[in-house]
């Protein structure tokens, strides 16, 4: 990455910054990398009328982006980036011979990825934002546990009743059937259209996608996130990730994220970035 | 030669415009016989929870029309004033006459746009009310828009002008009172043109009229559109399908670029592929 291009990104990033944030929420602040708690005071965790830990709240990724962004500073530190001491290892994709073709071409043309068109982002993409950017607003009762994502505005209301999957039913976000493993809320993801890229690097699922993920709360303002992501037509192993949310203080509020109502992205492509074909009209 | 990447830019949209005002509209009824809901686990607060659908077709046009092509005819849902029209200044009226002669295309929910506040209340898709002890939000079928709403004991944040408002709520007995500002102009009421300016300010009332019907009204307020306040009503009904729930709608662009609502049971238009080359066959 260029230092040209760094900065490039990062005024793009911090026009997003200033306008996604709010009067108050400092959102790199929230990026400063946390390593999960390691001991629990369990019996201390709040907890709603059934026992089940109470997940409700605002939350922030808190560190670790995903690939190809760059959210920095002026020295040219990338807080998107994975792994070392600012965040959790980025996920290590093992594709298929066809799918590894697959996916270096969508790297070439990664103005495809269907976020930049203001499409859902899918699962685990829905929580793998970039850190510090874009919350979740978290409300839950006794059935479920409803995730509404500023980003993409993409909603997911959970059942935690464990009910089968509908059959033919193809959905961006999939379809998500929730348990609880003692304090840990446990998602089972299936029915994907297939259509989802898992970053803007071009990696990718299709619609055998399948991902496991498991929410818990490990202290009153962290959850532990971690997704299992299996393709058997994509991946000869299934793709592992896994951060952590921190709770956003009280003051801080999910502001509105419109995108397709403001598009102003695929404008900027030019003939050079191959995108001009794109470009819609 | 850096590949210059700004999608992110997609994510953001600033329509600075107008602050709302901020005076609040007190509602007047609150029947003597006014059903009791039942309430959350924290004993107190009305339980709204649930999947709910707008009675009628006002989604056409708030203040009546025919029925057409299928879609059934609708009397105003304007219960203020009582004539059921929109108190429109003159030039304000040309301008909604003009947006209806140009609905076909003009129309911003054809975008797949969020509908915005009231009309993404009053659409033919159901809504979803989330709820527990301190938290209220409504999560809208139709482009998965939603609204979370804040308690009214901090100011609207108005800085920016956004197509689901700012909202603000509190309780009056068992009513929810819901103060809506920073609304942009690009929206309108219904298909036929009905609009108002960043302007606007809603006060929305959520009141169970039984288990399974909540009347909801909006009050609205655009002293730049409006020669007064006017008030719409209508009801919204329980959908008690077993299984029900809100499902993902989400547009897909055909070649021309233009947005269609694709429905996730639609398997064949869904894996037509616009840019995705990726082939695989998927289990049925």
């Amino acid at each position: 990455m260029t230092l040209a291009h760094s900065r490039k990104r990062l005024s793009a990033i911090g026009l997003c910054i200033t306008l996604s944030t709010g009067p108050a929420r400092t959102a790199l602040a929230q990026g400063v990398p946390t390593a999960p708690t390691a001991s629990p005071a369990v019996a201390a965790l709040p907890r709603l009328p059934d026992g089940h830990p109470d997940l409700q709240g605002l939350w922030l990724k808190s560190a670790g982006g995903f690939q190809g962004l760059f959210i920095g500073s002026l020295d040219g530190t990338n807080f998107a980036a994975g792994g070392g001491a600012r965040g959790p290892a980025p996920p290590r994709y093992e594709y298929t011979p066809e799918a590894e073709a697959e996916w270096r071409d969508r790297q070439r043309r990664n103005y495809e990825d269907p976020e930049a068109r203001c499409h859902l982002p899918g699962v685990p993409r829905a929580l793998d934002q970039p850190a510090g950017l874009y919350p979740v607003q978290i409300i839950q009762d006794e059935k479920s546990v409803a995730l509404l994502h500023e980003a993409m505005h993409d909603v997911r209301i959970i059942p935690t009743d464990d009910s089968p999957h509908p059959r033919k039913y193809w959905a961006w976000d999939g379809d998500s059937r929730g348990r609880w493993e003692g304090d840990t809320l446990v998602v089972d993801v299936a029915n994907f259209n297939g259509r989802t890229w898992l970053d803007m690097q071009g990696n990718f699922v299709d619609e055998n996608e399948h991902v496991l993920e498991r929410f818990t709360l490990v202290d009153r303002d962290t959850i532990l996130y971690e997704a299992t992501v299996t393709d058997p037509t994509v991946f000869v192993k299934p793709v592992e990730m896994r951060f952590t949310l921190k709770r956003v203080p009280a003051e801080q509020q999910i502001l509105e994220y419109s995108c397709l109502e403001g598009e102003r992205s695929l404008q900027h492509y030019t003939e050079e970035d191959g995108g001009k074909k794109q470009r819609v009209r | 030669m850096s590949k210059s990447r700004v999608s992110r830019l997609a994510v953001c949209v600033l329509l600075v415009g107008a602050v709302a005002g901020t005076e609040s509209f007190v509602g007047a009824q609150e029947s003597a016989t006014a059903f009791s809901p039942s309430r959350l686990w924290d004993g107190k607060t009305p339980d709204f929870r649930g999947i709910w659908r707008a009675q009628g077709t006002a989604y056409v046009n708030v203040e009546g029309h025919k029925g057409e092509r299928g879609i059934a005819a609708s009397t105003s849902i304007v219960v203020d004033p009582p004539d059921g029209k929109i108190p429109y200044k003159p030039e304000a009226l040309a301008k909604r006459d003009e947006n209806y002669r140009a609905r076909a295309t003009a129309d911003p929910s054809l975008k797949c746009y969020q509908a915005g506040v009231p009309r993404a209340t009053y659409l033919a898709t159901p809504l979803q009310i989330l709820q527990s002890p301190g938290n209220f939000a409504i999560v809208y079928e139709e482009n998965h828009a939603f609204r979370v709403f804040h308690p009214n004991t901090r100011p609207h944040f108005d800085a920016a002008d956004w197509w689901m408002g700012d909202t603000r709520y509190h309780w009056d007995g068992d009513t929810l009172v819901a103060d809506v500002a920073a609304l942009t102009d690009q929206l309108w009421f219904d298909r036929a043109g009905n609009f108002h300016s960043t302007a606007v300010h809603i006060v929305e009332r959520y009141r169970m009229t039984g288990a399974d019907t909540i009347e909801y009204e909006a009050r609205i307020d655009d002293a730049e559109v409006y020669s007064k306040p006017w008030t719409l009503r209508m009801e919204l009904r329980r959908v008690k399908d077993r299984g029900a729930r809100i499902i993902e709608d989400e547009c897909l662009e055909d070649e021309n670029g233009v947005r269609h609502h694709v429905s996730p049971y639609d398997r064949k238009n869904l894996l037509k592929s616009d840019y995705s080359r990726w082939k695989t066959a998927a289990p049925e």
